[in-house]
């Protein structure tokens, strides 16, 4: 093995750990501060994975698609198309408490997923959309084009989380905390306990959207078994609560964690013996399921704990 | 923090391992272990050590060195297969890489991975149309047709048995929707009329109400584009139950044992199927599996164990052609050792092929499941036949090129 290969295994690493931590972000918003149970991140994911797909792959004959849209665009719509229908299951269901919205949440992310595989003319259904462009390709090939793209999935996972760190410290997301951890106390003092959660539910489900469209350009291709719920929906819950739900930095640090124990146990398994190819498989489960087990016995709080904030001074 | 040290850990065991044989050529396996294909992985991977086992029993190669495969999981899906393919490519330094089972997981490790990195791809399995037209810089090849070829062939088919107006009954997954459709273009602009073109959900109890419909639409047949074991033996059976249709036309996922021991051979007598198949009594095949046989047990008839095989021989050929494991001339030298013209080449004449190598001849590699000709596109065209049931199994009757 060599530095350059290592160097370019990282940069691997980091773009599919960047697309986790945005996911982990957005669910930060909606969990770590609001304390809504989604357990559908699958079906945002989708919403903005084949939106971004859609309006930025080139021509098919056999789908909608080929608008040819710059990546931005693609990306603002993600956003937007998964936040428009976060809006819609959060009118329906937010009003339920816990549990109860982690169920609908997955009856939502269920029927998103059936959509996708069954309106062909609109999604190319199980045979996938291809040919999805990546920023800067015409200029960048090869493994510069690596480079080029764990630098554009950093910058959102920045972008995410400037954006997440100020509405935490922000009189909102002072708000957002009170009805987390006492929706009748902060009933009582006047605030709109309703209006505030579907505004949570909508602002992390716009990233979720992004890190979808992050997702299919970096894959250039995008089909149904890519929003396997295990691998999303499973996985990002995972990464925020090892991380530290409730912290932005707990969220990023969690993703890198928790993909790097994903995929760093292969390279002990995969050196086993070939007679254990299939088994040591299956050994990799377990030890990632040892790992977690670890992390959360020892940092139940997180590997970084929630801190009290400080608001934002008026000025 | 203790999570830094036990991953810095994992790193130097890794590193430590991977520089301690360095005259080793390695080949990457991408394969499905655990996830939704793992049932089918086990005889795969045998046929793939099999490989290996040939290319060191026969000399090794370059020059004695060991031909190693690295297998690795990428779960059938995107995300882990291109955290999988990184690995190979990355910190295993692999030569080239056998695999990407599932389309889905091939062609997502291929864009995120193999294309970029400049590093030849084979996979055995993969069928989606979307692999034909991708901007490879031709490092992606698959060596079993495209699911457009077997719709091809199989309405030309339909149409010498003198069918003019079919129902199709396809099963919703990549594999149904795929062959369906170039069915669907190629029988229509060859003069054929679909009565009836209906997707289905796999493993439900009962398909009574799609089949009235489409019995209702006037076709002399019923093309069932669906796996026996899923939805396609039902769908036969409540036909023939309920008088919707007689005869039926099926494809290789519909040419399964079960199928006989369910609705019974009579009742099949004027089906056909359509399913990739080798070329002429191809007696290699059977040695192959004879030897397969002998070597796990058991597993030489479950499916993918001849292409898997072949894919991974092709990758070690086309190393020992180039000369080095210097990626881009492997890829280079993949079309010389698979294509015509040359001296033909089979499984298990690994030692042969070498001795051709090193005179400098030009060699031709005729494999278990097919003589793997890639075109530009690197896919290949491959042969389908015709088969017809014959008492408790089935029959090849024609092939089609």
């Amino acid at each position: 093995m060599s530095a350059e290969g290592l160097a370019f295994y990282l940069i691997g690493f980091l773009t599919m750990g960047g697309i986790y931590a945005v996911l982990c972000l957005a669910l930060n918003m909606q969990w770590g501060f609001g304390g809504l149970f989604n357990a559908g991140i699958a079906g945002f994911y989708a919403v903005g994975a084949y939106t971004a797909a859609i309006l930025t792959s080139a021509g098919a004959a056999s789908h909608v698609g080929g608008f040819d849209l710059p990546i931005v665009i693609g990306l603002i719509c993600a956003g937007l198309l998964a936040g428009i229908t976060a809006w819609g299951i959060a009118r329906v269901c937010v009003r339920l408490k816990a549990d109860y919205l982690a169920m609908a949440s997955i009856g939502f992310a269920e029927i998103i997923r059936l959509v996708v595989i069954n309106e062909q003319w609109l999604t190319n259904g199980s045979l996938g959309i291809s040919r999805i462009p990546r920023p800067l390709e015409m200029v960048f090939s090869g493994r510069q084009a690596e480079i080029v793209y764990v630098v554009f999935v950093w910058l959102l996972v920045l972008l995410t989380y400037v954006v997440s760190q100020r509405l935490s410290r922000s009189p909102w997301g002072l708000v957002m905390r009170a009805i987390r951890d006492n929706d009748v106390a902060a009933d009582s003092i006047g605030k709109n306990v309703q209006r505030f959660r579907v505004e949570a539910f909508v602002v992390g489900s716009v990233f979720m959207g992004v890190a979808g469209a992050l997702s299919a350009h970096y894959f250039k291709f995008f089909s149904p078994d890519a929003t396997e719920p295990l691998l999303v929906t499973f996985l990002c819950w995972v990464m925020l609560i090892a991380g530290g739900s409730g912290n932005n930095r707990g969220a990023i640090a969690g993703a890198l964690v928790v993909w790097a124990i994903w995929s760093m146990t292969e390279i002990i398994t995969s050196h086993l013996p070939i007679e254990w190819a299939s088994r040591s498989a299956y050994l990799r489960m377990l030890l990632i399921g040892l790992f977690l087990q670890v992390v959360l016995q020892r940092y139940r709080q997180g590997l970084l704990p929630e801190r009290r904030t400080t608001p934002v001074q008026a000025r | 923090m203790k999570l830094t040290v036990l991953a810095s850990a994992v790193l130097a065991i890794a590193l430590g391992s991977a520089s301690a044989y360095s005259d080793e050529v390695k080949v990457g396996a991408l394969m499905g272990i655990t996830g939704p294909l793992a049932n089918f992985i086990p005889p795969i991977l045998n046929a793939a050590r099999l490989a290996e086992k040939d290319v060191n029993d026969g000399g090794g190669i370059l020059g004695g060195e060991k031909f190693t495969l690295v297998v690795v999981d990428g779960q059938a899906a995107a995300q882990p297969s291109v955290d999988a393919a990184s690995k190979l490519v990355n910190l295993e330094n692999v030569a080239a890489i056998m695999g990407g089972l599932s389309s889905g997981a091939t062609i997502a490790s291929a864009n995120a991975v193999s294309i970029p990195n400049g590093v030849l791809q084979v996979s055995p399995t993969s069928t989606s149309p979307a692999m034909t037209d991708m901007e490879d810089n031709d490092f992606l090849f698959r060596i079993v047709p495209s699911d457009n070829y077997q719709g091809q062939v199989l309405a030309k088919m339909v149409l010498e048995e003198q069918l003019s107006k079919v129902a199709v009954a396809y099963v919703n997954n990549d594999y149904g929707v795929g062959i369906a459709g170039t069915f669907k273009a190629a029988y229509e602009s060859m003069g054929g009329t679909v009565t009836a073109f209906e997707k289905h959900e796999d493993k439900k109890n009962s398909y009574r109400g799609e089949l009235a419909t489409m019995a209702s639409s006037g076709a002399e047949a019923l093309v069932v584009i669906a796996y026996a074991g899923g939805s396609g033996a039902k769908i036969v059976k409540q036909s023939l139950e309920n008088g919707f249709f007689d005869r039926f036309v099926g494809t290789d996922g519909l040419r399964d044992d079960l199928l006989i021991e369910q609705i019974g051979a009579e009742a099949l007598a004027t089906t056909f199927f359509s399913a990739p198949t080798s070329p002429d009594d191809n007696p290699v095949g059977e040695i192959f599996h004879t030897r397969f046989d002998e070597e796990f047990g058991e597993g030489s008839d479950k499916p993918f164990v001849d292409q898997s095989y072949d894919a991974t021989m092709l990758i070690a050929l086309a190393i020992e052609k180039a000369g080095t494991t210097d990626r881009s001339k492997v890829r280079d030298a993949l079309r010389e050792v698979a294509n015509a013209p040359g001296e033909e080449v089979g499984p298990g004449d690994w030692k042969k092929a070498v001795a051709l190598l090193a005179d400098g001849k030009d060699i031709n590699y005729e494999g278990v499941s097919g003589s793997h000709e890639f075109d530009n596109n690197g896919d290949v065209a491959g042969f389908i036949g015709k088969f017809v049931v014959d008492g408790d199994s089935y029959k090849q009757i024609a092939i089609f090129k």
